[in-house]
């Protein structure tokens, strides 16, 4: 079958300010893919662009095979979306905004709306207006699942929900991945999606710089290890080794970072008495920020 | 019907179009009820100290009819004045106004057409405006006659209102035709207000001077009250104009919506 989310070199100018600059872009049936980048990146202006808010300046993008603009209604049936900034007249309830949203879909079982509220804890009678952030956030959540749509497009899904409402919002993730539908979710922070995507897309700049599994970024991922020895050791004997860097020797302690296989260190640190060895789950942060890092460089933040 | 974005618009706006319809007919009713005093001989010598075209340019030529009367006070000035108010407040506020708050982009991505959404809440406009002009119908008939004001009759009053709703709808299509063109309330406003005070103008200076009598052609305000409703009926080609006019700018407002971004 072909991806559900197809784009190519897709752009978006807003007046001298860029905010796509070739995006390609694919998200495949059944898949949860994790967009990542920096705020301003262009993760906002992509999914707005995949529900037809805003019309690209060059290039296509497809859902279902369909332009968004050509599919119209019809296609933004098939679609949950979540805003990155989910405004709605907060002088009603939550259910009086539902119930009139799942009208707008076609008929929305009341009941489907009360369980998804009831796992997030949201009382669905109080006054938006009243509603806290993270509130707030549970009755987007709820109208992007609700209708259970072939594809979801979360833009920045959990902010604004404390940790335990994030595992809440990932298992709802995780059963409609199971239940064949495909997520497109946006984050800043990797952490965020890594539970749930599949593959993980990071965009800079109005470019993906890199799509990869979850699964083998996490293998190449830079994890910090401290190495406790039993005598004094010195720095230049682990300065230098494949994948090692961020060496910091401090009498018989070691603390480096160490990226994809670890046998070129362990070999090192073998050379000498071992008493403890600590090597902290892989932060894909670490990671993800060498590719934020080329932001700084000159090139880069030209404003073309 | 009651859960389309129609339906919606009005029931977020009940509370709303309740104040204003009761404001309207009060002020329509309280100057109706000063028309006894009008009506006295010495009021009539009192006034011909102004100028006549003064008195023509605001609506009061002919202060001592009850015809001549409610031109100048209820139907002349404040009643087409809050009418447009409101009708600016309903038209800005429905696109323009929802988008600057940042309220469209969840609207926008259900399975509802952008045309259809401008179109729905336009309509959702007419009939707030209607319900304030049933409730000054209401609210004139029944003071006409401790006002002496019985010589009108009811459906001249009922079709001096339908033309007044008419020339509301016009301005209030023109808020939101250019809140759907621009997204900008302030926009939506500017053109309400310039074109407002343009065409009041046209209808009621620029006939006195010469070589721009055609000028009045172009105003709303000359198919409101130019054909006399309240003593000659409802005028049907003026009511035309008036639905036309609207009409045209809401499809402008929508031709240029369907296709533009949506501000963030």
């Amino acid at each position: 079958m072909s991806a559900v989310i197809e784009t190519n070199q897709l752009t978006k100018s807003y007046g001298s300010r860029r905010g796509l600059a070739g995006l390609d872009l694919e998200v495949r049936p059944g898949e949860v893919f994790g967009f990542l980048g920096p705020n301003g990146a262009g993760k906002t202006t992509t999914i707005r662009i995949l529900v037809d808010l805003i019309r690209p300046t060059s290039g296509t993008a497809t859902v279902f095979g369909t332009e968004p603009r050509a599919g119209g209604a019809a296609l933004r049936a098939r679609i949950g979306y979540l805003p990155g900034d989910f405004v709605v007249n907060g002088n009603q309830s939550a259910d009086e905004l539902l119930t009139h949203l799942g009208h707008l879909r076609g008929r929305v079982p009341h009941e489907r709306i009360r369980t998804l509220a009831h796992r997030l804890g949201l009382d669905l009678h109080v006054r938006i207006r009243s509603l806290s952030k993270g509130n707030r956030q549970k009755v987007g959540i709820i109208q992007a699942f609700m209708h259970e749509p072939e594809l979801l497009i979360l833009d920045e899904p959990t902010s604004g929900l404390d940790p335990l409402l994030q595992q809440t919002f990932l298992d709802l993730v995780r059963e409609a991945k199971a239940n064949g539908q495909a997520v497109l979710m946006s984050s800043h922070v990797l952490s965020e999606v890594q539970q749930a995507a599949d593959r993980v897309g990071i965009i800079r700049d109005g470019r993906m710089v890199e799509v990869e599994a979850v699964e083998s970024l996490r293998r190449r991922a830079v994890r910090r290890v401290e190495i406790h020895f039993g005598e004094p050791v010195s720095a230049d004997a682990f300065t230098g080794l494949d994948g090692v860097t961020d060496v910091r020797v401090e009498d018989r302690v070691l603390r480096c970072r160490l990226a994809g296989r670890a046998d070129p260190l362990v070999k090192a640190a073998a050379r000498y008495p071992v008493e403890s060895l600590v090597v902290a789950e892989p932060d894909l942060e670490e990671l993800f920020l060498t590719y934020y890092r080329a932001d700084t460089e000159p090139e880069a933040t030209d404003a073309a | 019907m009651l859960h389309s974005v129609f339906g919606k618009a009005l029931r977020e706006s009940r509370r709303g179009i309740a104040a204003w319809a009761i404001g309207i007919a009060a002020v329509g009713m309280m100057y109706a009820a000063f028309y006894p005093s009008m009506a006295d001989p010495a009021m009539a010598e009192a006034l011909r100290a102004f100028p006549p075209e003064l008195l023509e340019a605001l609506n009061m030529g002919d202060l001592t009819s009850p015809a001549g009367y409610l031109e100048g006070s209820t139907f002349g000035l404040l009643g087409p004045l809050m009418m447009i108010i409101f009708a600016t407040v309903l038209g800005s506020r429905a696109i323009a106004g929802d988008e600057e708050d940042g309220r469209l982009d969840v609207l926008l991505a259900h399975p509802v057409e952008r045309w259809s959404v401008v179109v729905q809440r336009g309509l959702a406009m007419v009939v707030a405006l209607a319900t304030a002009g049933l409730v000054l119908i209401v609210g004139l008939v029944a003071i006409s006659g401790p006002a002496q004001l019985t010589e009108i009759g009811a459906a001249n009053l009922a079709a001096t209102t339908v033309q007044l709703v008419l020339l509301a709808c016009v301005f209030g299509s023109l808020a939101l035709g250019v809140g759907a063109l621009t997204g900008s309330r302030g926009a939506a406003i500017g053109a309400v207000a310039v074109i407002g005070v343009l065409t009041y103008l046209a209808h009621t200076v620029l006939p006195d001077v010469s070589g721009f009598e055609w000028a009045e052609n172009l105003s709303p305000f000359f198919y409101y009250l130019g054909g006399r409703p309240l003593v000659n009926g409802l005028q049907v080609v003026d009511s035309l104009v008036l639905a036309t006019t609207a009409v045209v700018l809401v499809a402008i407002g929508v031709i240029g919506f369907v296709r533009r971004d949506i501000a963030v």
